[in-house]
């Protein structure tokens, strides 16, 4: 279970999560949705240890996150696939994808062959380009190969940071029903961070709804969908 | 004729070594962001001590590889001792700023350029040394006709060239290669897979010192060994880094390559002392028609 127990966090002056509180389940995706500003992103940049957290904590299968380094993190089987198809340009697929596993490549060799063989099973466009530099790839296939750069570091929970931005629909659709049968057949537990409210709840099986900084809803996610009061006042649909 | 093939091999073999001077601070900038002024200052340092080692009778074999190994030290020492604490986080409040965060540790890599200079002359008086070459240096003399070029100019040649190829290979081949190419381009990602940027960048400081150390050693039998005879080298090889494209490996070669080439023929058919005229006029030329660098590696854009 992944635990976010009274967390506040802030750039400089401005306070950017104010006193949030939920949890994850374990195998389940998660979705935390809520307008640009609310202070989604921060949340994932500080369960993977990209900032650091004024108070609170954050627990992931009993162990705490907070004051840790993203390289501890990875290895505690935390994978973020931050905003904007992050994937580095000038490398190849393939060296793309052998960075997420760079760290555990020596002492588990097998397993490190076994798990890219799985993304390119995947997601098999990237292995027909995968000699290609990131750069050239489209929009979707960048964000397969952030997502395969994540998951041959075999983590237990992923979080996805606005894999929809940008995409077609219909790429969104493909790149999240993949993820939707990972949870089912692998156990992977997924926080999903999403501006594209519906799409995220109709895959989601529980939503967090955040609002400038603030928990204002924690609920299933089929409720949080048919509720359209919430809907109208904070997601504007 | 002949002057202008041996304009050519004299072009070519100091060319090498700007290369190997660019090179090293090219890994630096890629990998750190500090343009490290420092970097010929630690080569002298460890010729010093290949050149006392050399005098005190032992080989030159031996000596070149602890001085490449003092080199490596030297690089690791001035990372972890002095740049990883000046660009720590919890030092915010002193460099508030980012251009300050970028700018302190290269006034800090001239303060190390001073201390290693000032250290040499109080441990070895100042004095200046010779070097000596492990080949002869006097022209080869294939079928009794006085070649182009010496032993030595050949060996420098294959030691840069041995070193360009072992540095590729590790870069394309190697998964430390691949982590430290991926902490160059992005950090961020780099630490979200996982990859150790702090090592990964102790390294570059490294691989950077043996790399100027090889420059320094294979420079010096040819200028002699003072404490600021390097000063000269670097202002060749960071002109060589910028003309590459600061944040390109194959361009600092080639751009040490046409530096080295450029000083020879305005040498031998302008005169010595235009060379640093010449090199400015190269520079700006360069810059404005460039301004990235001839290699500045291309900005995929982010769509």
């Amino acid at each position: 279970m992944l635990e976010i127990r009274n967390v506040v966090a802030s750039y400089g002056s401005v306070v950017a999560l104010k006193d949030i509180s939920f949890t994850a389940e374990i195998g389940k995706i998660t979705t935390v949705i809520g307008a640009n500003g609310a202070g989604k992103s921060t949340l994932l940049r500080l369960i993977s240890g990209l900032e650091v957290a004024t108070s609170g904590a954050i627990h992931w299968q009993g162990e705490s996150l907070l004051g840790k380094s993203p390289e501890s993190i990875v290895r505690m089987g935390v994978a973020h696939v931050p905003e904007g198809h992050a994937v580095i340009a000038p490398l190849t697929v393939a060296e793309n994808i052998e960075m997420g596993a760079l760290f555990r490549a020596r002492s588990n060799k097998d397993d490190v062959k076994l798990a890219i063989g799985e993304v390119y099973e995947l997601f098999p466009r990237l292995e027909e380009r995968k000699n290609q530099l990131a750069g050239t790839l489209s929009g979707g296939e960048r964000q397969m190969l952030a997502i395969s750069r994540a998951l041959v570091s075999r983590p237990s929970l992923l979080l996805l940071d606005e894999p929809s931005l940008g995409l077609a629909p219909l790429v969104v659709e493909q790149i999240i029903e993949t993820i939707k049968a990972l949870c089912i057949s692998t156990g992977l537990t997924v926080l999903l961070v999403e501006q594209n409210a519906n799409t995220a709840l109709s895959v989601a099986d529980h939503g967090v709804l955040l609002s400038i900084g603030s928990v204002v809803a924690d609920q299933p996610a089929p409720l949080m969908r048919a509720d359209s009061a919430l809907r109208s006042a904070y997601l504007g649909y | 004729m002949n002057t202008l093939i041996t304009t050519l091999f004299l072009g070519t073999t100091r060319g090498a070594v700007f290369a190997l001077v660019a090179l090293g601070l090219v890994l630096v900038w890629r990998g750190a962001g500090i343009v490290n002024f420092a970097q010929m200052g630690q080569a002298m340092f460890s010729t010093y001590v290949a050149s006392t080692l050399i005098i005190k009778g032992y080989g030159y074999w031996f000596a070149f590889l602890i001085a490449l190994a003092v080199g490596a030290i030297l690089g690791a020492i001035v990372d972890l001792a002095v740049m990883r604490p000046l660009t720590r986080r919890s030092h915010a409040g002193v460099l508030a700023s980012d251009s300050m965060r970028a700018t302190v540790p290269v006034i800090a890599s001239l303060g190390i350029l001073g201390v290693l200079q000032s250290l040499a002359g109080m441990i070895w008086a100042a004095e200046e040394r010779g070097f000596p070459t492990p080949v002869s240096d006097v022209a080869v003399k294939p079928f009794g006709k006085t070649a182009p070029f010496t032993k030595f100019d050949l060996f420098i040649i294959v030691v840069v060239a041995l070193t360009l190829v072992v540095t590729t290979l590790f870069f394309k081949k190697t998964g430390m290669g691949l982590a430290m190419r991926a902490t160059a381009l992005n950090p961020e990602v780099a630490r979200l897979s996982g990859i150790r940027i702090s090592r990964v960048r102790t390294l570059s400081w490294a691989i950077s010192g043996v790399a100027s150390s090889l420059a320094g050693l294979l420079i010096t039998p040819s200028a002699n060994l003072s404490p600021n005879t390097l000063d000269l080298i670097l202002i060749v090889g960071f002109t060589a880094a910028v003309v590459g494209g600061l944040d390109s490996l194959p361009g600092s070669v080639v751009g040490g390559f046409i530096l080295g080439l450029l000083i020879a023929v305005i040498n031998v058919y302008v005169s010595p002392d235009d060379v640093f005229l010449a090199l400015l006029v190269f520079l700006l030329l360069v810059l404005i028609l460039k301004p990235g660098g001839l290699f500045a590696s291309k900005k995929v854009r982010n769509v």
